[in-house]
């Protein structure tokens, strides 16, 4: 999708439910090299991680200024996914809340491959609001 | 593989520790499809946005060091097909941290599909401090 085509995002605007991109790609040894090597682990099963099904679906339809912070993550696992084959990926908004004054939003992104395996359901509690925990961190930058 | 009666509350699973590198923060970046620039590989974008003088490691290679911790633990034929992980992410992890993650049966319930296991975990860095908790599980038969 071109930039041109993104969305400014904007919290007050998002709805609960929107769908995000939908999206496919074929899982390369290269990509599983990388990820189990940036892992140390030589069978980590789940290179998709690396792939963020749920921050690449948000990426393919907006743009996001201020940026944000992964709070948490859940992932459950189906069926690793097999080099070679396609991958599909759906994501959608399933929530959006205010916790202490700070913004969340929840990403849900859900993967088959081109047989129709389910791999790997994917949800990403995500702070739009990055500078709170900046300051958090490092309280003597104000 | 843990077999159902090798599993009791309390039981200890394998324990990972890694060494969080400015190359595997950007390796584990380089898996994405997109090339995208952000906290975790960009540190203009991390001081911009975090107010950093350092990119953080992605959330998700604690999620991917909790997942190896109980793929040991339950077996990869059990664990890839039934497992999760759930964390949350409490204090940031950069390059140089040393992260231990640990974990504990806490707990398990009958479903349709068999027994849910549920493992307490930890994630720590080297100088004591959580950097994420939560909870995986794992059904067994």
């Amino acid at each position: 999708m071109a930039d041109a085509e993104l969305k400014v995002f904007a919290y007050e605007d998002v709805v609960i439910g929107e769908e995000l991109g939908s999206y496919d790609y074929i899982l390369t040894q290269e990509m599983v090299e990388a990820f189990r090597t940036s892992v140390d682990d030589p069978e980590a099963s789940f290179p998709t991680l690396g792939v963020k099904h749920d921050a690449t679906a948000f990426a393919m339809v907006y743009t996001d200024p201020i940026g944000t912070v992964n709070a948490g993550n859940e992932v459950e696992f189906f069926n690793p996914p097999i080099v070679g084959k396609k991958i599909i990926v759906t994501g959608r908004i399933a929530d959006k809340y205010l916790r202490r004054d700070k913004p969340y939003i929840v990403i849900e992104a859900t993967a088959i491959d081109e047989d129709g395996r389910l791999l790997e359901k994917l949800s990403t509690y995500q702070l739009k609001k990055p500078d709170e925990l900046g300051k958090k961190w490092h309280p003597e930058q104000k | 593989m843990a077999s159902r009666t090798e599993i009791a509350n309390g039981q200890i699973i394998p324990s990972v520790t890694k060494a969080i590198t400015e190359k595997s923060i950007l390796g584990f970046e380089s898996t994405g499809i997109l090339n995208l620039e952000n906290i975790h590989n960009n540190p203009e974008l991390a001081a911009k946005r975090l107010g950093t003088t350092y990119t953080l490691a992605s959330g998700r290679m604690s999620i991917t060091f909790a997942a190896e911790c109980l793929r040991k633990f339950f077996g990869p034929e059990v664990f890839n097909h039934t497992g999760t992980v759930n964390l949350k992410f409490l204090r940031p992890v950069k390059a140089g941290d040393t992260i231990t993650v640990t974990g504990a049966v806490n707990g398990s319930q009958e479903t349709e599909d068999g027994t849910q296991v549920s493992v307490d975990l930890f994630c720590d860095n080297q100088d004591g401090n959580r950097t994420a908790v939560g909870i995986g599980t794992a059904i067994i038969k």
